[in-house]
């Protein structure tokens, strides 16, 4: 949804004041050749922060990506976080044609240790390159980047992404996240898209990311002159409900009493229905005409609690007939409605 | 704690030399295969013998954490896995072949909709469509080389490994369009969960390559 939000940031938002927080709950559509990736149509619930490239501003959406998820009801919920621009910044140092940058990305996004230093004998990396390649990838902690540095100035820039990292580290101390997010060199996936951290979150119950986002400050101008940074993330609904499924999470039963009116007097039954209704509790109107044996059969299928006839007046005493025990009583219809818990 | 789960193939020429290579590294199969799912003499591991072109999808989705398969059918399954190890046996080529007396002598020669035939319809379909060829893929679950014989198709698309099938079966290679390995696949959530003794794994493996 970040293509949207950008689009209305430019053309719709001009003057709002910076930075812009936005969100979203909607349905994604995506054109997919890929057969084992099917979804087309799915759920996304996202945020945007617009307008500000701090790190408070990454850590504001990391720590707001945390307790999303806790809130949601799942455990052990971690965040792998990567860089674009401190691998592209490097990859560029290390003086790479477009098929071997290719050819690195997939040895890094493939965990090969062994095809990375091969790959880089081969092409006779600088050592102190090929070593700040084989640490970065061993790195799990933000704070753990820091130690790597590439020293002279061709390094600058790659220096400033490092020290990024442990800036960031500092802020998700203060939100007490820090424990929760990991460093993974190896998401290098859509680079050329995100322009700093780059992330995604997982439980180990389920093998594929619950959510992902990154830092994409080069994306909203695509849209218009604005040129604007932004931060965000995205939440995929159906693999929420399928991690909280796996985390052994049962959705809650209906504890609303749903009660079924019957009766041959048409007014008392409107009367009885309304007075239900008002009391709180979920009723409806038996408005086939059918016997009371089929619409206890019905009531039986549709999960009812209780089918009640009731006579020519609400005063009389009401025929009750509880599902659930298959048994039936006759009492006062102002008892029945106590009974249940109305609310009088 | 949970056993980490690793698939092997169940069957085919890369199964014993994954069996040999994962006892190489400590992980002794201790049950029949029947069972699919087998004790090792590793109590963390747990194997599971499936089917060597759909443990891609099981990785994928994390069915199981690790599992030993052919890039090739990593490939063509489009699993979104890592792959931790290259471990350098059941080398195969995937190549395109045509009879011995076709006309065609190289793919820049395949006439537009010549029909296809192979067990890798994704690596087929976009290895023509990158040659900018407008081909028509028959997938097939095996013996491609029939297809020719029988004018199902005049051209194949297979995997070889001494090139003795389509030898027999009087085909001409044309085309390669991979190099193929065993590789150590491993779902990406799982490395994370449970990345000491994975990347322990990886290194004995390699040790034993």
């Amino acid at each position: 949804m970040t293509a949207p939000v950008a689009r209305i940031v430019t053309t719709r938002m001009q003057s709002a004041p910076e930075p812009i927080r936005l969100f979203y709950i909607n349905n994604v559509f995506r054109y997919s050749q890929s057969y084992l990736k099917r979804e087309r149509e799915f759920c996304q619930a996202g945020v945007e922060l617009v307008g500000c490239n701090t790190s408070e501003a990454d850590g504001e959406i990391l720590a707001l990506l945390t307790s999303s998820l806790k809130q949601v009801g799942l455990n052990d919920v971690r965040i792998d976080l990567g860089h674009a621009s401190l691998l592209k910044d490097l990859l560029n140092a290390a003086g790479l044609d477009e098929q071997q940058k290719v050819a690195i990305q997939g040895l890094l996004a493939c965990r090969d240790a062994v095809g990375l230093k091969k790959f880089m004998e081969q092409n006779s990396f600088p050592s102190n390159l090929r070593d700040a390649f084989l640490e970065l990838s061993g790195c799990r902690r933000l704070n753990e980047v820091s130690s790597v540095s590439l020293g002279g100035s061709k390094y600058d820039e790659v220096n400033k992404q490092l020290e990024s990292l442990n800036e960031l580290q500092e802020t998700l101390k203060a939100y007490k996240v820090d424990d929760l997010v990991f460093f993974d060199f190896s998401l290098t996936k859509k680079i050329e898209y995100y322009t700093g951290i780059v992330f995604e979150a997982s439980v180990p119950n389920l093998g594929l990311p619950i959510g992902s986002g990154g830092r994409y400050d080069s994306f909203i101008e695509k849209f218009g002159k604005l040129r604007l940074p932004a931060t965000g993330f995205a939440l995929e609904i159906g693999k929420l409900l399928q991690a909280l499924t796996a985390q052994g999470f049962e959705i809650p039963s209906n504890t609303e009493t749903r009660v079924i009116v019957s009766s041959k007097f048409r007014s008392v039954a409107v009367e009885a229905v309304k007075t239900l209704r008002e009391a709180g509790v979920i009723a409806s109107l038996e408005i086939t005409r059918r016997s009371l044996e089929k619409t206890v059969d019905y009531g039986k299928i549709t999960e009812a609690d209780y089918v009640v006839s009731v006579d020519s007046s609400l005063k009389s005493p009401v025929t009750v007939y509880d599902i659930k025990s298959a048994s039936s009583q006759k009492v006062t219809f102002k008892t029945f409605l106590s009974d249940i818990g109305g609310q009088p | 704690m949970k056993k980490i789960r690793i698939a092997i193939p169940n069957k085919g020429r890369i199964k014993q030399p994954t069996i040999d290579a994962l006892a190489g590294a400590g992980i002794t199969i201790l049950e029949e295969e029947r069972n699919y799912v087998s004790k090792t003499s590793d109590p963390r591991f747990e194997a599971i013998f499936a089917r060597a072109n759909d443990i891609p999808v099981y990785v994928h989705y994390g069915a199981v954490d690790l599992g030993i398969t052919g890039h090739d059918l990593i490939l063509e399954r489009e699993a979104d896995v890592l792959e931790l190890l290259d471990l350098e046996y059941g080398k195969a080529t995937l190549v395109v072949a045509v009879p011995e007396k076709s006309p065609i002598n190289a793919v820049n020669d395949v006439p537009a909709l010549t029909r296809v035939a192979t067990e890798f319809p994704n690596i087929t379909r976009k290895y023509f469509e990158k040659q900018g060829k407008q081909v028509e893929v028959l997938e097939v679950s095996g013996t491609a080389e029939l297809a020719p014989k029988l004018g199902l198709s005049q051209i194949i698309v297979d995997i070889t490994s001494s090139g003795e099938t389509l030898r027999k079966n009087r085909l001409r290679v044309i085309g390669t369009i991979l190099d193929s390995t065993c590789r150590l696949a491993c779902n990406k959530i799982a490395y994370r969960t449970f990345e000491k003794e994975i990347s322990e794994l990886q290194s004995k493996l390699q040790g034993g390559a």
